[in-house]
């Protein structure tokens, strides 16, 4: 049924008042891809989300989905599902005519209703819970009941807009993994938004980061995490963020409070940057750049040691077994092939 | 455009005859005297300040709103505090409160004058009689009358404010209270500094509601004494009434109206004012 | 809490004291319309009497029959009912979703022609309805009952279409279910509380309704409340058929209060505790 779903955004401007909220986005996404929108409150991804839904109407550019420009077109016309991060399930109907709501909205025979309704049902594991009303379901079940009502459909283009910061801790890391998986075995093109940055790692096979209106990064997540290309993106990414220390730079060497410090490539003549370092980089010992310890977090697996290495503050996350006082001298280490360099007026990455 | 309907609606049935209204009480139009109908410009205004009938009936007006109003909330209010603390019953107190809100002004005003108030049979006068304060003519006697009319819009409205305020003291969450508790305020402080506060909105809408219904009350008065005796239960609505409709003087009405009207306006505009002021 | 003897037995007191004052008057009219006028005019009042329904045989079937009344106030309210929610439900759901600024202006709007004193408007809708020869007919009344129910039913079903969340619409429209369908099946069916409530109210103003009855009203048009009237100015005396009367007037009033109580406290707060604070 798939290989329709492709997306294309092309320069979507969209301003509230003397407000804007999109700057000029640009985005392409492949059939069949998850792909998620990620970025801090505010920076504009729920907006794309439902421009891309057609319930925002947008200033300027296109919304091309299957080669087909659908800009302007009505949401009920484009052929795609979405599931709102309060589900907004119809609470007056019970979760089977929830389900076959969409079935029922474009007349398709009974007997197919029910066969789909079904189906959708059990492979969100609800089939038992058809009769009930969406106030008698737990926000988990509410939200597999939001699931099966968006595939029942068969959507090409399969929206979800934070489905998980509703439910608990636990049941998100569950519920996670299933919906990656669902999405592999329907075939389907799914725009997922969150702003929760593990969430997007872990679900999508690529990501867009928004920021301020803008895109800054596209890329695999891998990718992104491995070189941000600015500081914004940087100290999103990661719990607890990129470490960023303040450090002179000159040819292959970088000098952080008087230390020296060997990197990979020649950066050329001498100027300030910001050094960027993720915290389960960072490692503890014997000799490095010294540093003392203000505080230790124990967090069960892991252990999270706040350090100030002259005025900078500095996480380190190191193993749970690491047993350090508190006022204790330290010193750091960290690999130079983990080292970020950032510049602090553009505030870009700085590639050699 | 679903509202347009309804806006076309509320302009035809209430902006325009608003304006009618306006050109109407600049007319002398006399039903009894028709030959001597005509523009008037603002004559009917000027009579207003020598009728010495129409200062009464917006004394009378101020009079009954204000005491009616206050009564509604400090009862309403009371007995709300009240029935909170009654565990259970509470069902049948609404109940009874409900009854007087369903009836028809017209027939409360009417029940009141025959079944409660006439002199010897009433049963307000058989209860009075048997505390010892004697028999009285409730609705004969002027000033009697007066009080008698305020009761009687008391009585029926009371309950609004009762089971309006119960919602809301219901509504506001328990563990406010129990903090004040922690925090060392007896009942009364809880009340003036915890309770009142947070009580505030719902009272003053109760307050701009009931205002709002004081000012136009008429049927009740209406019905239990038409006004008088003589013209010491004539408030505002009621001479509009009487000079339109029974005396038959539609210009000098529309312009007592008028005022009515902008009285109306007036205090609503400063209420909302104050609503909004805090 | 400390729950005393003697302060349970003075909640309790007080409890009673409320019913009393309000219900012991109703309850009052209740049996003395099952008095016979002897009865009602005895000294000291009986309590124990012979019960009679001489006084409802006189207002059903005597000479000045209540019945007609009875019609002409159904006709009435039913009419302004349906009227009115026809208009008012589109009406309400227009203003939820309007933007703030035109919102809160017709919302204004809606308010200020619900505060207008019925005595002001009395007078051109008299004249008015006098030029066209709609004065005593039915249509003219509902028309003019439209006045104070419409402004109070939009202003309470706004509310409740507030409470809608606007994403349970748009996951509609992604439904493809369309404007209309999406307020026929997704929408209505939600503020159904709020459709029932507000047509409990406009039926119990639309039946108490006196001073446009009265006036605009006349031989043809004359609903309970301007009959009730009527029978106290012509009868001075009959107090069991006046009790009997008000108790057939009334009786659909009273009934819709029991069974509605929910309803009406709910409709007299909405507006109170949440619907007046918004706009």
């Amino acid at each position: 049924m798939s290989r329709g779903g492709s997306v294309s955004l092309r320069n979507i401007v969209k301003r509230h008042g003397s407000l804007t909220v999109l700057k000029g986005v640009d985005l392409d996404i492949r059939p069949g891809e998850f792909f998620a929108l990620l970025g801090p409150s505010g920076s504009g991804k729920t907006t794309t989300l439902r421009i891309l839904a057609g319930l925002e109407s947008h200033d300027a550019g296109s919304v091309v989905l299957d080669g087909r420009d659908v800009t302007g077109s009505e949401p009920g016309e484009r052929d795609v599902a979405m599931v709102f991060q309060s589900y907004a399930l119809y609470p007056h109907m019970s979760v089977y005519e929830n389900i076959a709501f969409p079935l029922r909205m474009v007349k398709t025979p009974n007997a197919e209703i029910d066969r789909a309704v079904r189906e959708s049902a059990s492979r969100v594991k609800i089939a038992h819970l058809l009769e009930r009303r969406p106030g008698q379901l737990s926000g988990g079940q509410q939200q597999r009941c939001a699931l099966a009502r968006a595939i029942v459909r068969k959507p090409r283009l399969f929206l979800l807009d934070e489905p998980l910061s509703n439910l608990d801790a636990k049941l998100r890391l569950e519920t996670r993994v299933e919906l990656r998986k669902l999405q592999r075995a329907l075939d389907v093109t799914a725009v997922y938004v969150t702003h929760d940055q593990e969430e997007a790692m872990t679900i999508a096979d690529r990501l867009a980061v928004f920021m301020d209106g803008n895109i800054v990064q596209v890329g695999t997540p891998e990718e992104v995490f491995r070189r941000p290309v600015s500081i914004e993106v940087a100290t999103f990414l990661g719990s607890p963020p990129m470490n960023l220390i303040p450090a002179r730079l000159a040819g292959r060497e970088a000098a952080i409070e008087g230390h020296r410090l060997q990197l990979e490539s020649d950066y050329g003549a001498e100027r300030e940057v910001l050094l960027g370092v993720q915290p389960s980089r960072i490692d503890i010992g014997a000799e490095g750049i010294p540093a003392q310890v203000d505080l230790v977090e124990h967090l069960g697996d892991s252990v999270i040691v706040d350090l100030a290495l002259g005025a900078t503050r500095v996480r380190a996350k190191l193993p749970e077994r690491t047993r350090l006082a508190e006022g204790a001298n330290v010193h750091l280490r960290f690999d130079a092939s983990d080292v970020h360099l950032f510049d602090p007026q553009t505030r870009q990455r700085i590639t050699a | 455009m679903l509202f347009a309907p309804a806006l076309v609606l509320l302009v035809v049935t209430t902006s325009a005859p608003l304006v009618y209204l306006l050109w109407t009480s600049l007319m002398r139009i006399d039903l009894t005297m028709p030959f001597l109908s005509g523009f008037a410009g603002a004559a009917n205004y000027v009579k207003m300040g020598s009728d010495p009938r129409f200062w009464n009936s917006l004394l009378l007006t101020l009079i009954y709103t204000t005491t009616t109003v206050v009564l509604q909330v400090v009862l309403g209010l009371s007995l709300a505090l009240l029935v909170m603390q009654i565990p259970r019953g509470q069902t049948v107190l609404r109940v009874a409160a409900i009854l007087p809100i369903v009836l028809a002004p017209v027939v409360v005003g009417l029940f009141w004058r025959t079944l409660l108030l006439s002199p010897d049979f009433g049963l307000v006068d058989l209860v009075s009689h048997a505390l010892g304060f004697g028999s009285h003519a409730w609705l004969g006697d002027p000033q009697l009358a007066l009080v008698s009319v305020i009761a009687i819009h008391t009585w029926q409205w009371t309950p609004f404010a009762f089971l309006v305020l119960l919602a809301s003291l219901a509504s506001l969450p328990p563990d406010v209270f129990e903090a004040a508790r922690i925090d060392r305020a007896n009942a009364w402080q809880r009340f003036r500094r915890i309770t009142l506060p947070l009580l505030r909105p719902a009272i003053v809408i109760v307050v701009i509601m009931r205002t709002m219904i004081a000012l136009s009350a008429f049927a009740a008065i209406f019905a239990a004494t038409g006004g008088g005796p003589g013209t010491a239960t004539e408030i505002l609505n009621l001479y509009a009434y009487r000079t339109s409709f029974t005396e038959f003087n539609l210009g000098y009405g529309a312009a007592l109206a008028v005022v009515l009207l902008a009285i109306t306006l007036v205090i609503s505009f400063l209420m909302f004012r104050m609503r909004r002021g805090r | 809490m400390r729950h005393t003897f003697a302060r349970r037995f003075a909640l309790a007191a007080s409890a009673g004291m409320l019913l009393s004052v309000w219900g012991f008057p109703v309850l009052w009219a209740l049996l003395t319309s099952f008095k016979t006028e002897r009865d009602v005019l005895a000294y000291p009042p009986k309590v124990v009497f012979e019960p009679t329904l001489a006084a409802y045989r006189d207002v059903l079937f005597g000479a000045s029959s209540i019945v007609p009344n009875l019609v002409s106030s159904i006709i009435l309210s039913l009419g302004a009912t349906f009227l009115t929610l026809l208009v008012a439900v589109p009406a309400g759901y227009a203003l939820a979703r309007l933007e703030l600024p035109t919102k809160r202006a017709s919302g204004f709007y809606v308010l200020a022609t619900q505060m207008l004193p019925p005595v002001g408007l009395i007078i051109p809708y008299y004249l008015v309805l006098q030029k066209v020869g709609l004065l005593d007919t039915y249509v003219g009344l509902i028309v003019i009952y439209l006045t104070f129910s419409l402004p109070f039913a939009i202003w309470l079903l706004v509310s409740y279409f507030e409470d809608i969340p606007r994403e349970m619409e748009e996951a509609a429209l992604l439904d493809r279910a369309g404007r209309f369908r999406t307020l026929w099946y997704v929408i209505l069916p939600q503020v159904r509380g709020g459709i029932a409530v507000t047509t409990v109210f406009i039926f119990l103003n639309a039946w108490n309704e006196f001073l446009f009855a009265v006036v605009l009203g006349g031989n043809r048009v004359r609903p309970v409340t301007v009959a009730m009237f009527n029978f106290i100015s012509v009868e001075q005396t009959r107090w069991a058929s006046l009790a009997a009367g008000a108790m057939i007037a009334m009786g659909p009033v009273m009934l819709l209060g029991l069974i509605a109580q929910k309803h009406i406290v709910k409709g007299l707060t909405v507006g109170a505790v949440k619907g007046g604070g918004r706009r």
